[in-house]
């Protein structure tokens, strides 16, 4: 049996953001591996699928968050895998960083991390199993000028995740974060090019991250083998 | 709105169902009086949190309406709404009095 369709068959896995980016690549992987996919995002859905369920919020916003989870609870009481990958990004000098801009990157980035895991984690702890996976970022550790903000809500994204997992252990609940690297998306898209190329000769592998390098460690971390594995970050391409 | 009654059965489900994931040595006495929060609570923080969650749910579904017992105002209160079954009853019923 394919490896992935023993992990996804018949889970259902909430991902935040996934109209686009690594949310979109993560929800079709999974679609294509016999999972349900459950996806939230700001705009109209990206993806036609049979089974993926579309819901359009704002995830930094509270009452948001809870409306959508009380429609969810509608159709299903189950949730096996939640994805926090939904972010924004604005690269700026900490000194001329919009406020706005810089609020923003909290709200969706942590605030909407936050209250999504809240309710999923409710929903997770019936079944007394789950796994909570938060996308971070190489930013964290390389520290770039320009991302001191979005930098600060990743970093802040992974202790959330390390709380979170002593808090929900007892319920066979992980959380972990996978802190990327460069990956061809639209964020990427809206950094210098130089600046990008700069970042990534300085990685000990000088590549942009693959869809698939991402995928593999998405696996390891929702198998059901990866029970012993919580509040861990786990970079790629050799950042540490 | 939910009566007393309804509540009060409500947590106690809540409570049961709790007792259900324990160890038999582990059983919380489910009662009115069970205290569920201080220095001589009958539940540990993880049970509390799990308690405050299924009544969250319950009476949710069954008035309607989403309620959130831990607000800032629930945290604020002198007699703090978690002290026993009773104290609990008595703020969900205040919660559900209050427009929406």
């Amino acid at each position: 049996m394919n490896p992935a369709l023993e992990i996804y068959y018949e889970k259902v896995v909430l991902i935040t953001g996934s109209r686009r980016g690594v949310g979109r690549l993560i929800a079709e992987y999974i679609l294509h591996n016999g999972g349900k996919v459950i996806g939230f995002a700001r705009g109209e859905a990206t993806i036609n699928h049979p089974n993926y369920k579309h819901y359009q919020l704002d995830i930094g916003s509270s009452s948001s968050v809870l409306e959508c989870f009380a429609e969810l609870k509608k159709s299903t009481d189950r949730l096996h895998i939640l994805i926090n990958n939904a972010a924004v990004l604005t690269s700026q000098y900490a000194m001329i960083m919009p406020p706005a801009s810089a609020q923003a990157m909290f709200n969706t980035n942590l605030m909407g991390a936050f209250l999504v895991s809240r309710e999923a984690s409710k929903l997770m702890r019936k079944a007394r199993w789950g796994r909570i996976i938060n996308i971070g970022s190489m930013a964290v550790s390389l520290e770039p000028i320009g991302d001191s903000v979005y930098a600060a809500t990743k970093a802040g994204l992974a202790k959330l995740a390390n709380v979170m997992a002593k808090e929900l252990a007892p319920v066979n609940i992980t959380c972990n974060t996978l802190s990327i690297t460069a990956i061809k998306t639209d964020m990427l898209a809206q950094l210098p090019q130089n600046k990008i190329s700069s970042v990534i000769a300085g990685l000990p592998i000088p590549r942009y991250a693959e869809p698939d390098d991402i995928f593999n460690i998405i696996d390891f971390l929702s198998s059901v083998r990866s029970s012993y594995i919580t509040a861990q970050t786990i970079y790629m391409g050799g950042v540490n | 709105m939910l009566d007393k009654e309804v509540v009060q059965k409500i947590i106690l489900q809540s409570l049961r169902n709790l007792n259900d994931e324990r160890d038999l040595g582990e059983q919380i006495a489910v009662s009115l009086g069970t205290r569920l929060f201080g220095i001589d609570a009958d539940l540990d923080s993880l049970s509390l949190v799990s308690l405050i969650v299924d009544v969250e749910d319950a009476i949710s579904n069954q008035a309607g309406l989403v309620i959130s017992l831990t607000d800032d105002r629930a945290m604020s209160q002198i007699n703090s709404p978690f002290n026993d079954v009773k104290a609990l009853t008595e703020y969900i019923q205040l919660l559900l009095s209050e427009p929406v």
